[in-house]
């Protein structure tokens, strides 16, 4: 896994250059390092004013039920679900249970999960068990609230597409200024992709 | 007789002797560790008997080493107990403090982040002035420290090391008039402490407080204590057998100046001031005991020589 392609950080004042190592440690620790692929960190403390730009790799595709284990449908209400690797085995059965019912999905061993008395659908193979994009933003924002200065409390966040950006300060934001600082963060960043 | 700070560190093979060597000399055992086979004496003695424990360990194995800061309570300040300072730097500075001797407690402050928005409360003051010296844990940019810290310092009355990442003159042209102490380079970082250079950062905080620690000790020695702080926590040890149940690593946490026992205020503190030392001199006499601001616990402090005209 690759870690940042492309990673600045602009401070108005020294001691801007220890945030580089403040991200790349908080990325690390968060398990997203090899998720993003661009981050421009701007930190103005007079003003004060903290703003990231971050661009992401694809993320991962969806895990569906097929990815958890074989199966096998035996008759027009039963199937059976042979689990191949458990990671992923608490919240299928989690989204087996809420979709086809409680009484109608088993685990009789460790390994074998059933399905008894509702038609099973044509596509259950397919059903999506757990999408990590979902919560991949989330987790990403929050790992820039831990590398933006602790009382920075004023803040606002965006993320869509495979882009997010995040602006704090301690007064009220200066909006303007920080949608600026981000356009330009995030043509800087597209340009050192390519 | 000066009494100085030592560790003793070996095995427990006829461990009984090496106390009983100390006691004998006048030392005082201010904490034992024991580590797995190995125990940690942390020590107060005479300093000209210092080469005879070295004699007396040599064919135990035991090592002797100097370490003023055992015998000291200090205070690891940070603007909160957020994610941004622990368990990195907060917690290693506290950790470091902690194997050089020294008895260290951290403290996060309730409204303490942000540069303009930084406030500290009258118990988080009062806290900080019951240890015996406060090592302040700021950020990376020195505009932030020059309007932050004046905040944080206001009633402080024990000796301040303030340590921030701008270099060592870069905090001394922000702070107005100069603290005790300063280190630099070190401020706000997320990873582990396991390198040379951050050991380095490390050790120079020691090094530093060790130095505002000796000034301290030279201060004091020009007026006296009425009672040294090691006799009077044996003392304690000896009358009040209750402080073996104390749970907490330090029962009697033991300072510059006096001593916290870990006993409740309402139930001990009268007790305490009635005990007699010698010649019918009592605790209460060379002694101011007060409710500490920590839990419920008692905070003694002894008063010079000075103030009673008595060395017990």
């Amino acid at each position: 896994m690759s870690g940042l392609e492309f990673f600045k950080v602009e401070s108005t004042e020294n001691g801007g250059d220890k945030y580089e190592q403040i991200a790349t440690a908080v990325l690390q620790d968060h398990n997203l390092l090899s998720i993003v692929e661009g981050l421009y960190l701007y930190i103005d403390p007079s003003k004060p004013l903290f703003a990231a730009a971050g661009v992401i790799r694809p993320p991962r595709s969806a895990i569906t039920v097929s990815d958890v284990g074989n199966v096998l449908i035996e008759e027009e209400t039963k199937a059976t679900i042979a689990v191949g690797s458990e990671t992923y085995l608490a919240p299928m059965l989690k989204m087996l249970w809420d979709r086809l019912g409680h009484d109608n999905v088993d685990q009789p061993d460790r390994f074998t999960a059933l399905i008894n008395g509702v038609t099973i659908p044509k596509d259950l193979k397919d059903w999506v068990v757990i999408d990590p994009s979902e919560s991949l933003f989330k987790d990403l924002i929050y790992a820039v609230q831990v590398i933006a200065p602790e009382g920075f409390k004023v803040r606002r966040e965006s993320y869509g597409k495979n882009r997010f950006s995040y602006a704090a300060s301690e007064n009220s934001l200066p909006e303007n200024e920080a949608k600026e600082i981000l356009t330009r963060a995030f043509a800087e960043i597209e340009e050192g992709l390519v | 007789m000066t009494i100085v700070p030592v560790t003793y560190k070996g095995g427990l093979y006829q461990l009984d002797e090496v106390i009983d060597y100390i006691e004998d000399l006048g030392g005082f055992i201010v904490q034992r560790h024991n580590i797995a086979s190995e125990v940690v004496l942390q020590i107060l003695m005479p300093a000209e008997d210092i080469e005879g424990l070295r004699t007396f360990s040599r064919p135990l194995a035991g090592e002797v080493l100097e370490t003023p800061l055992v015998g000291t309570e200090i205070a690891v300040v940070i603007p909160s107990l957020e994610i941004h300072h622990l368990p990195h730097s907060a917690c290693d500075v506290a950790e470091y403090l902690r194997s050089h001797g020294s008895k260290s407690n951290m403290l996060g402050m309730a409204r303490g982040f942000g540069r303009r928005i930084a406030q500290m409360n009258d118990e988080e003051r009062d806290l900080i002035n019951e240890h015996d010296a406060a090592v302040f844990i700021l950020g990376n940019f020195a505009s932030c420290i020059g309007t932050k810290f004046p905040k944080f310092r206001s009633g402080i009355t024990v000796p301040i090391i303030l340590t921030g990442g701008p270099s060592r003159e870069a905090l001394e042209a922000v702070t107005d008039p100069p603290v005790e102490g300063y280190v630099g380079n070190l401020g706000r970082f997320m990873h582990r402490t396991q390198t040379e250079e951050d050991i380095s950062r490390l050790d120079a905080v020691i090094e530093e407080v060790e130095r505002v620690i000796d000034a301290r000790r030279k201060e004091l020695a020009e007026d006296p204590l009425s009672l040294s702080p090691a006799r009077l926590q044996a003392l304690l040890q000896q009358k009040i057998p209750e402080i073996e149940d104390i749970l907490a690593p330090a029962p009697v946490a033991v300072q510059l100046t006096g001593l916290r026992p870990k006993l409740p205020y309402g139930g001990y503190a009268q007790r305490i001031r009635d005990l007699e030392i010698e010649n019918g001199v009592k605790v209460g006499d060379v002694c101011d005991v007060k409710k500490s601001r920590m839990r419920d616990y008692i905070l003694i402090r002894i008063k010079p020589l000075s103030e009673t005209n008595i060395v017990v």
